[in-house]
């Protein structure tokens, strides 16, 4: 940190505009990368309801995918309600029948 | 011989590809290596008048990509840097008018000829970037300590690492007392944000104005900042890789200035 930045963080003064470039940086890096097309989602989303049926029951009109950005970060959010767990076995059967 | 093509790029235009391409170009030969620099801005051409070339084209890259002429017929001898040659870009072509395949061709031509080749690449990130790339064995990115030039540099380093290059970095027109005050992006900040390795430094500097107002190489002007800064990552590209990079901001320490202040107070 440098004499001046020092003497901004005692006198606690806004954020320079060299900090403030680089936040909106990193955000709009982030960003820029997560520009992801719709038919991904999609096809994510078909992927995960396949795999998810095996070990549960789920509803999958209600079953909802989303990309969540917040600070600094981002989350891939999937919501869905389950109807009934699997039977391990059954789980098997499922599979081999597949 | 077998020598290296360089790319030089950024995404972004105007930040400083062209001096900084005719810049190492010149400070590689001045070091004695046999120099290309070749303008892949087709039909849209300024390398030529950054080295002060305009008047000695003859035949450019376009012409010996479609055979009319053979590269050594296209190259123009610098007018004061021996083994320094430009190879100008058309005025008149479109960028489409060369195909990836045809820089394979060019640049193992140019690998045979040249110790290195330097390829001054046209903004943007479209066909003219993609021949710029195609068959380079290096790339150096330029940007300036802005929003915008860093994002779009973001960008292509993100297409260079998809074809297989990996790019060394350039902070041009950095401005130590904006950076001090908290006004302007640091190299550190930059590298943070891009976590590339940094080959160059390059202060502001207005004598790089006036050399591209007289086509006349900076890297020739001994009290150039910007100049010994493009000498210097010559000097990294052609066998001295640890060279350090100088921190222009790490001249000036807090004590320092107050005896500068004091020293120019007295002479008031």
């Amino acid at each position: 940190m440098s004499f001046n930045a020092l003497i901004r963080k005692l006198l606690n003064k806004p954020d320079n505009s060299r900090s403030v470039a680089k936040k909106r940086l990193q955000f709009a890096l982030v960003y820029d990368k997560l520009e992801v097309k719709d038919d991904m989602l999609e096809d994510l989303q078909k992927d995960l309801v396949e795999v998810i049926s095996r070990y549960f029951e789920i509803d999958r009109e209600s079953l909802s995918l989303d990309i969540q950005r917040c600070e600094g970060s981002s989350a891939l959010i999937l919501n869905t309600p389950i109807v009934a767990a699997k039977h391990r076995k059954n789980n098997h059967e499922a599979r081999a029948g597949a | 011989m077998d020598g290296k093509v360089i790319v030089v790029t950024s995404g972004k235009g105007g930040v400083g590809k062209t001096t900084v391409t005719a810049s190492i170009g010149a400070a590689l030969a001045i070091q004695g290596k046999r120099v290309a620099v070749v303008d892949m801005d087709i039909g849209l051409r300024n390398l030529d008048v950054v080295m002060g070339l305009e008047n000695r084209i003859v035949f450019n890259v376009v012409d010996v990509v479609q055979k009319k002429c053979k590269l050594k017929q296209a190259a123009i001898k610098d007018r004061k840097i021996d083994n320094l040659f430009l190879i100008p870009a058309s005025q008149s072509d479109d960028k489409s008018i060369i195909k990836p395949e045809n820089m394979v061709w060019l640049c193992n031509k140019l690998r045979r000829e040249y110790d290195f080749a330097l390829l001054d690449c046209p903004a943007g990130i479209e066909q003219g970037f993609k021949n710029a790339i195609e068959a380079a064995d290096e790339a150096l990115v330029v940007c300036t300590p802005e929003v915008s030039s860093v994002r779009d540099a973001d960008r292509v380093i993100g297409l260079l690492y998809a074809h297989s290059i990996t790019p060394k970095l350039i902070v041009n027109r950095i401005v130590p007392k904006l950076v001090e005050k908290g006004d302007m992006l640091s190299h550190v900040d930059v590298v943070d944000v891009l976590s590339i390795d940094l080959v160059g430094l390059v202060e502001m500097d207005d004598a790089v104005v006036v050399s591209s107002n007289t086509g006349n190489p900076i890297v020739q002007q001994k009290d150039s900042k910007a100049g010994k800064a493009f000498n210097r990552i010559a000097m990294r590209l052609d066998g001295h890789p640890d060279l350090p990079v100088e921190d222009p901001m790490a001249h000036d320490s807090f004590w320092k200035k107050i005896g500068k202040k004091l020293g120019r107070k007295k002479q008031e």
